[in-house]
């Protein structure tokens, strides 16, 4: 209790020194456009309380859900945009206009900060056939018919197993379900037999032994999960026309917000992402820590944007073509 | 062993844990009995409250909240026929008919007395059975999540009130009405109309707010004029043989209870609507009919959903994945807490588990001490002229389902249903099944279509499934066997009227 009262010392005594700042005058809301418990609102709820102290005022956030996110965004987008409401998002939006979900994407908002990434790996039981990534491709090369884990549409597995089986000419017998946390339960009960998930959902797991990892869908190794191998070792140069490629979590701002507004929220933002118990947190979680702001946050963005819209769509999962946004085919840079 | 006895022992020390749980279940109660707040709500509103708490705190405080919102949604479901959480559906088919009666201090203090009792079982499965029961809930595959769904579908038949087909047009409706939004395996809008708002779907908990707390307050503005029944508060406490008589159902509930909390997805709801289904159809001779008031009917539900605590944390503890909606927030409340839910917690933060162990017990004897001494306090809930609790309900029911996501979007669906549960009511149609069908029609929906997938659209390989693995053909039996026991011929045999 004692920590409470000094917390609240301590948030008060910040709060009355900015006051008299411009930006933040009251408290700002912040919309979360997954549900409680889930890896966005953990990176939220981690990093918003350190956010806040740096502010001088408490970020106020409330889950926001429905239609992945787009009820979300939505809100935000006809939300005034004075600074004092900020959407708390995952990659999600950037397929909205290829699925024919929602007109209203990031293309709407600024970036103020991207958090963490969540970077794809494929796992598989533990007592598998296939115990290295090529088993895996060789199986599935071979005709075998491989019952891979997925999301709906759009998810981080979905687009994954997509981008695997364009790259290797396979074809899995995709199973669907409500997120990655249910496939992964549905693995480690023999199910079936592989699935593409975020690191976020599966480091404990790998860690823990209950699953095996084949390969993490990335350039390079990740500090969690050493011993995987990434794609890019496994397949030199396959992989390179979609990579880096992963899911993220960032803080957006409607554009046209105050500048100051979107300056003071940067600099809490950075501040609570170098924070150490942020680095903490990220590390527990297996998640990528990036703290990207301005065009970099931005480029990302539209990286995954194109990655994700393309495969989605040669996949036969879009409505509409990413031509028609403007959204350009990833290229080996 | 001496090592984790001393990690058990930690939170009957430490007064301030010990305050925490006491305080959480006192809130929990509350926030369970006050149709619209869930427990689900209370604990993620506790993360960010608790975010620079030490984390046995913040985990006494969680424990306290889930234990006594599991308990306080009995209450008003048997003072005031409105269900505080989905899993008092059942409590309130038998409780309210109870409550007229004037036996709703007997009916809480039954409620009460069982609920520690299967609180306990639940504590002991996970304190000495969990890794077993964890690897067991896994072999559970989408078929055998289906062929739940379809056990529970089967329910229709005992809360679907009086006529079948009234019953199971209720229930269909409500499973229409679950598929509305984004088709969970293919993203494919179904009955959207184009708006982003019914793309978000519409929740079974702003449906089961309008179903049975608005249209139930309307039904009864009907009545409003008629007097409150008196209530006997005498005994409250059941005596040794009452006890001793619902034993063997609250262990059976309460076991069955704990199984489907720890199955990974199913929670306290559908373990209260199995056990009611279960109790319903092995009584012989209720002294009170179901639907009239018969007490099996509140053991069953009561004693299965406080079982499904413990077996919530079952594979949480062990695997790091979720029992219910509450212990996937709790998950998450550890990640923000620097811990690693995940196989590897029992092996790196033993004395987590052993701490969880002894807070639910703590918070299971609260909830017993606190349920008692509420129990006059609640009864005279009843009491209050129905012109003036009514409106409250109402205003409660406004204030709740914005509450859920912050969305007026919600308050409009949830004042639609309940004026169509009153007119529902009207004419016969029970409002129950509705939301039985909204509860199940997506596990229903998908785990079939998974089943299929697993089988790749092929059809002998899906019905082989049903026979071929000892889990499905279990279940399998078990369904055709409710339908065998309710046939002319079986009864005949069996002898029952």
């Amino acid at each position: 209790m004692k920590r409470v009262v000094v917390c609240l010392a301590v948030v008060s005594l910040l709060a009355a020194g900015a006051a008299s700042a411009a930006y933040p005058e009251k408290s700002p809301q912040g919309y979360v456009m997954w549900g409680a418990g889930g890896a966005l609102d953990n990176v939220s709820r981690a990093a918003t309380p350190l956010a806040s102290q740096h502010l001088g005022r408490t970020i106020v956030l409330q889950n926001r859900t429905g239609a992945t996110g787009a009820i979300a965004t939505t809100t935000v987008a006809n939300l005034p945009a004075d600074g004092y409401s900020i959407l708390f998002g995952a990659e999600n939006p950037n397929l909205y206009k290829v699925t024919g979900i929602s007109q209203i994407d990031y293309d709407q908002f600024d970036p103020v900060i991207i958090l963490m990434a969540n970077v794809g790996v494929v796992v598989a039981p533990k007592d598998s056939p296939c115990q290295t990534y090529q088993d895996l491709i060789q199986a599935a090369e071979g005709g075998k018919s491989i019952k891979m884990g997925s999301t709906g549409p759009g998810g981080l597995p979905y687009v994954a197993t997509n981008m695997i089986q364009k790259i290797h000419g396979v074809a899995f017998n995709l199973v669907q379900f409500d997120g990655e946390g249910p496939a992964l339960t549905a693995l480690m009960g023999g199910h079936i037999d592989a699935v593409a998930v975020g690191l976020l959902a599966a480091a404990n797991y790998i860690n823990g032994g209950s699953v095996k990892g084949l390969a993490v869908i990335s350039p390079e190794r990740i500090g969690g999960i050493g011993d995987v191998p990434s794609v890019k070792e496994i397949y030199p140069g396959k992989y390179d026309q979609y990579l880096p490629w992963g899911a993220f979590f960032g803080v957006f701002l409607k554009k046209g917000s105050p500048k100051e507004a979107h300056d003071a929220l940067q600099d809490a933002y950075l501040k609570a992402c170098n924070d150490p118990k942020f680095t903490e947190f990220a590390d527990t979680m297996g998640g990528v820590k990036l703290g990207l702001v301005g065009d970099a946050a931005r480029a990302y963005i539209e990286q995954n944007k194109a990655v994700s819209a393309w495969l989605l769509y040669d996949s036969g999962g879009a409505k509409f073509s990413p031509e028609e946004f403007n959204i350009p085919r990833p290229t080996v840079k | 062993m001496t090592q984790n006895l001393q990690y058990f022992l930690i939170p009957f020390m430490d007064w301030r844990i010990m305050l925490l749980l006491w305080g959480g279940v006192f809130a929990g109660i509350w926030v369970g009995a006050i149709p619209g707040l869930s427990g689900t709500m209370a604990v993620s509103l506790l993360i960010s409250f608790t975010f620079s708490w030490e984390i046995n705190d913040a985990l006494a405080v969680m424990c306290g909240t889930f234990v006594g919102a599991v308990y306080g949604g009995a209450i008003t479901a048997i003072l005031l026929n409105i269900p505080g959480a989905p899993a008092a559906i059942a409590t309130g088919m038998e409780g309210y008919p109870l409550a007229q009666k004037g036996e709703a201090g007997k009916a809480i203090g039954l409620c009460t007395t069982v609920s520690l009792f299967a609180g306990f079982v639940g504590v002991a499965a996970l304190a000495a059975a969990a890794p077993i029961i964890a690897r067991f809930a896994l072999k559970f595959s989408p078929r055998d999540f289906f062929l739940l769904a379809v056990m529970g579908i089967l329910l229709i038949g005992s809360i679907g009130g009086g006529d079948p087909i009234k019953g199971i047009m209720s229930g269909t409706v409500g499973i229409l009405i679950s598929m509305i939004g984004m088709d969970p395996s293919t993203g494919e809008l179904r009955y959207t109309f184009g708006s982003l708002n019914l793309m978000a779907g519409i929740s079974f908990v702003t449906a089961m707010i309008g179903l049975f707390g608005v249209s139930e307050a309307l039904t009864q503005f009907r009545t409003s004029g008629a007097k409150s029944p008196k209530q006997n508060l005498t005994k409250v406490i059941p005596d040794w043989p009452t006890f001793k008589k619902y034993l063997p159902l609250a262990v059976r509930s309460s076991l069955l209870g704990v199984f489907i909390g720890a199955l990974p997805g199913t929670g306290g709801d559908v373990a209260a609507l199995l056990a009611y289904d279960q109790a319903k159809r092995t009584t012989r001779n209720p002294e009170t009919p179901f639907g009239h008031g018969a007490y099996e009917g509140l053991v069953a539900p009561e004693t299965a959903n406080k079982g499904a605590i413990g077996g919530a944390f079952i594979p949480m503890l062990t695997l790091g994945i979720p029992g219910d909606a509450i212990t996937a927030i709790i998950i998450g409340a550890l990640f923000i807490h620097g811990l690693r839910p995940g196989p590897m917690l029992m092996i790196e933060t033993p004395h987590l588990f052993w701490m969880i162990v002894s807070m639910l017990i703590i918070a299971n004897v609260a909830l017993f001490v606190l349920g008692l001494l509420s129990v006059r306090p609640f009864a005279k809930i009843i009491e209050i002229p129905k012109s003036i609790i009514m409106p409250i309900i109402i205003i409660l029911s406004v204030i709740g389902t914005y509450a859920i996501q912050n969305s007026v979007v919600d308050v409009f669906y949830m004042t639609g249903f309940g004026v169509l549960g009153y007119f529902m009511r009207l004419y016969g149609y029970a409002t129950g099944p509705m939301v039985l069908g909204l509860i199940l029609g997506p596990m229903l929906d998908s785990n079939y279509r998974r089943t299929m997938q697993i089988a790749e659209d092929r059809l002998f390989p899906f019905v082989s499934g049903f026979f071929t693995s000892p889990l499905s053909f279990f279940l399998t039996a078990s369904i055709v066997f409710m339908l065998f026991s309710q046939t002319k011929l079986y009864r005949k045999w069996r002898g029952i009227e």
